[in-house]
């Protein structure tokens, strides 16, 4: 048990909640990546990125199991996880940060707004300061953040062989995408 | 034709006939089939829960990768999307609301699903990819033949 009170309070450990906080929070999000590379291109797909927002600090968070991806090819799938990013080792990946200007935002009135989120994103235990733009889309019921970003595999230690260099690139683009609910 | 010539000939249609199957083998090959997959353990959706709320390191290697059927009592079957169906067992309560298993199941599972709500038992099997923290999550599930009760 005390495994997973560490892990519950590493993800939200920044939320501060209190009684007037609200959090928004979903367990479907979605995280793509997209790789261009002179011999193919390479798109994995996760479904199953949980993530919260507290509308009061700002505090975003979002965790994902790396073996959740899915890619079009099974052999891309297998050499993902086991020769990447070594998902038996390191199984998931999380992101900590804060949606600045938070206090700006008026959450009663629908509509879409650019937003700047900074923070800590893990990969392979290996933990990255990122500060990038997005979009929240407010509506009545819901809110749905989107982001767009470019990261280094190398910056996380995913070593690419030099027989697949001309297959990944050295930079992919990645897609955040998650409809938050009041929680 | 000369003796070399056939020996060339032969190399060539050797090299291509290896190119061609490696391709359909090995770089094209097809995702498992995990509605047909054998299962490599079976428990309860309680017991897969427990394992990983009290030792997520030994439970992520005894469970990650591995195709699971579990059984439990369904506390509710949500659609997250359009072309997505996900039956849930929770077990605790916590910052996110219920906690225990979530079971995303194949599309040709989403009508049999979807007829099911809170309280029915059911036997899923699906392959194991991770716990988020609230959640073991199970993938490409489906419903073990004569298993509803």
């Amino acid at each position: 048990m005390k495994n997973r009170a560490i892990l519950v309070a590493c993800l939200l450990a920044c939320m501060h909640l209190s009684a007037s906080s609200q959090v928004y929070l979903t367990r479907n999000g979605t995280i793509r990546f997209f790789s261009e590379a002179p011999l193919e291109n390479i798109e994995a797909l996760n479904r199953q990125v949980m993530s919260a927002l507290n509308t009061e600090t700002g505090e975003f968070v979002f965790r994902l199991p790396m073996r959740s991806f899915a890619f079009d090819k099974a052999l891309m799938q297998e050499h993902f996880n086991d020769n990447f990013v070594e998902s038996h080792k390191y199984p998931n990946a999380t992101f900590q940060g804060v949606m600045e200007g938070i206090g700006d935002i008026d959450f009663d009135r629908p509509g879409e707004i650019s937003v700047v989120v900074e923070g800590e994103l893990t990969i392979k235990d290996v933990s990255k300061n990122i500060r990038e733009s997005g979009t929240l889309h407010i509506h009545e019921d819901h809110l749905h953040a989107s982001a767009e970003f470019i990261i280094a595999p190398e910056d996380y230690n995913i070593r690419i062989p030099t027989r697949y260099a001309r297959n990944i690139a050295r930079e992919i683009e990645v897609f955040v995408d998650v409809n938050l609910r009041p929680q | 034709m000369k003796t070399w010539k056939i020996i060339l000939l032969i190399i060539v249609a050797g090299g291509l006939l290896a190119a061609i199957l490696g391709y359909v083998f090995v770089y094209n090959k097809a995702h498992r089939d995990y509605e047909r997959a054998r299962p490599d353990m079976a428990l309860s959706a309680s017991e897969l829960y427990q394992a990983f709320a009290i030792n997520e390191k030994e439970a992520e290697e005894t469970f990650i990768n591995k195709v699971l059927l579990i059984d439990g009592t369904l506390a509710g079957v949500e659609q997250p999307a359009d072309d997505m169906v996900v039956l849930s067992f929770v077990f605790a309560e916590g910052f996110f609301g219920g906690e225990g298993v979530r079971c995303t199941m194949l599309p040709s599972q989403h009508d049999r699903a979807l007829q099911l709500s809170a309280g029915d038992q059911v036997v899923v099997k699906g392959l194991c990819t991770g716990f988020t923290g609230t959640d073991v999550i199970l993938e490409h599930a489906s419903f073990e033949s004569e298993t509803i009760r």
